[in-house]
């Protein structure tokens, strides 16, 4: 089954549609041509957790940001339910690769910032807040500062903040690339249960092919200058009760990440590896 | 995962008297120089007065307290009003890029200008007095300010504005839980050098622009060689500079910013 066909199959009943997308920068410093995404065409289901995996600097963020509503593409078009996105809007949850709480806010006012906005009532929002902060494993730390926590907690506050506000969609730009390899299986695990448990529609970018495995019901393969999708592959293990532990011991779930792998490996070797390797190692560097 | 305890440094007594006892130490060595040149060199009273002479003016003399409140009145006015404006005007150029550089050129070269140069213009303007000298501040302060608060401004972290839209936030909620918290820390550093040039400035300007004031005072006390006058006037301006800015806008500044871990702790 082809990519493509399938897209256009399940069209009707999307969440979230991309037609013949494409977008170009035109680089300030030697005035030539980027072209970041070419032709992606994309459907989402209701309540899909969609990863999309790719080389650094193939588009991944550009896609994200269109999706958002913060940049207009130049050809093409993105569809919520059918409507166009112009704009950013409640409907679509942002996690954001850097970080974007507030530092001047306590953890429990970053993550009831959404629901302040929207006005719900003092006593609703404690309780969702206690909740959630629960739920990312922050207890006990409401009143912290962000600077006072580590870069794990940092990004399960923002996240905890996104989902607060319970958008339908929820995007997530390599929210846990500057996290530390054990905190990040942590906050893996747990996106895998907060989604499961409410079943939203997520669309997950990632370098690493091990966590876009991991994480979604579906896997896209972006192809490198001009970003483009590469392949669509569905994940053979259900969701539900996914952990390290057996994904490590499921033969196809190994299988799954060898094709995956294959599809991005192909890409890395014929543009930038060496590139890729080192934004990894820098990140790995930054950690908290 | 276990939390990252905060790290709580404490204050030993020492480190405090260190802190606020080892810099009066410079004062004292000032005060030996003075002393010893008067015990070698023995100069006239109009030149150099004696520190005791200088310490009792303002129990002896009867106008000292009258000019200190009235310059401490034109700079709280001055200030206030360069404050206002500054942060306002700050924050609605520094909003878009595009003017926070189209004015900048003239706001640094504004800047550039010492305030003393607007004086003569400003007594034709507004005459000698208070009008004058609360200008003169103004001019020396805005400036500073609205530079340091459009820096802020454009320092605030695009995504943090972006992330509030996806929450649904309104451009003013953005305006007050983004962009000016983010700021505080560029205005309150803004506002304290604008205060600190504020205060030259009212010196500066009441010593030819007004008919009262500490700058004022001190230049008629150069006519009646009161040396003592000028000597004691000079030293309370330091003081009050001081005083305001470690006293007042240092540990305002300390405790909203270090509190959200925006600056490191200067000690
Ligand atoms: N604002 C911009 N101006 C110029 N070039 C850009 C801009 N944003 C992204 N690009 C270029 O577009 C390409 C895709 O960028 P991005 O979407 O950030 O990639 P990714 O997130 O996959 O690493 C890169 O080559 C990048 O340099
Ligand atoms: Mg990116």
């Amino acid at each position: 089954m082809t990519a493509g066909n399938a897209e256009a199959a399940s069209a009707a009943s999307a969440t979230l549609t991309v037609n013949g997308l494409s977008h170009w920068f035109i680089d300030p410093q030697s005035g030539s041509t980027v072209h970041a995404l070419d032709d992606i065409n994309l459907a989402i289901q209701p309540g899909e957790f969609i990863t999309v995996v790719g080389p650094s600097g193939c588009g991944k963020t550009t896609l994200l940001k269109i999706l958002a509503g913060f940049l207009k593409p130049l050809a093409g078009e993105a569809r919520v339910h059918g409507s166009l996105i112009t704009k950013p809007g409640r409907d679509r949850g942002v996690v954001f690769q850097e970080l974007a709480i507030l530092p001047w806010r306590t953890v429990r006012r970053n993550i009831g910032h959404g629901l302040e906005i929207q006005k719900v009532p003092k006593d609703v929002r404690a309780k969702k807040v206690a909740e959630l902060t629960d739920l990312v494993g922050l207890r006990g730390f409401e009143d912290h500062y962000p600077h006072q926590l580590s870069g794990g907690m940092k990004q399960r506050v923002a996240v905890a903040r996104t989902w607060a506000s319970d958008p339908e969609i929820i995007l997530m730009d390599e929210p846990f690339a500057a996290v530390d390899a054990m905190t990040r299986q942590t906050l893996q695990e747990e996106l895998i249960r907060l989604t499961v448990e409410t079943k939203k529609t997520v669309f997950f970018i990632t370098h690493s092919v091990e966590e876009a495995v991991f994480l979604g019901d579906r896997v896209i393969a972006l192809a490198a200058r001009p970003g483009r999708v590469k392949a669509s592959v569905q994940v053979p293990v259900p969701r539900e009760g996914r952990t390290w532990e057996t994904m490590t011991h499921d033969p196809s779930m190994a299988a799954c990440v060898e094709e995956v792998l294959g599809l991005v490996r192909g890409e890395h070797e014929a543009t930038l590896a060496s590139e890729s390797h080192a934004n990894a190692d820098a990140e790995q560097a930054q950690e908290t | 995962m276990t939390a990252i305890p905060m790290p709580v440094l404490r204050t030993s007594p020492w480190s405090k008297v260190k802190k606020y006892a080892l810099p009066i130490i410079p004062f004292f060595l000032l005060i030996g120089v003075w002393v010893s040149v008067i015990a070698i060199a023995d100069p006239a009273i109009g030149i150099l007065p004696r520190p005791l002479k200088v310490l009792q003016v303002p129990f002896q003399e009867d106008e000292y307290w009258p000019n200190v409140t009235a310059s401490l009145g034109r700079l709280f006015i001055g200030f206030l009003v360069a404050a206002v404006t500054g942060v306002l005007a700050g924050i609605v150029a520094g909003l878009s890029r595009k003017f926070a550089d189209f004015i900048g050129p003239l706001v640094t070269a504004m800047n550039a200008i010492s305030g003393i140069a607007w004086i003569p213009l400003a007594i034709a303007w507004f005459g000698i007095g208070r009008g004058m000298v609360v200008f003169i501040v103004w001019n020396g302060a805005f400036f500073l300010i609205f530079a340091n608060t459009v820096l802020g401004v454009r320092m605030v972290p695009e995504v943090l504005d972006r992330s509030l839209q996806t929450l649904g936030a309104s451009r003013l909620h953005i305006l007050r839980n983004v962009t000016f918290p983010g700021a505080l820390p560029h205005v309150m550093s803004g506002l304290r050098s604008g205060l600190g040039f504020g205060w030259r400035a009212v010196i500066a300007a009441e010593l030819v622009g007004a008919t009262s004031g500490l700058g004022q005072w001190i230049f008629i006390a150069q006519e009646f060689a009161r040396a003592d006058i000028i000597v004691a006037g000079a030293l309370t301006i330091g003081v009050i500079g001081l005083i305001m800015d470690r006293g007042l806008l240092a540990p305002l500044e300390r405790r909203t910013i270090e509190r959200w871990g925006l600056v490191e702790s200067s000690a």
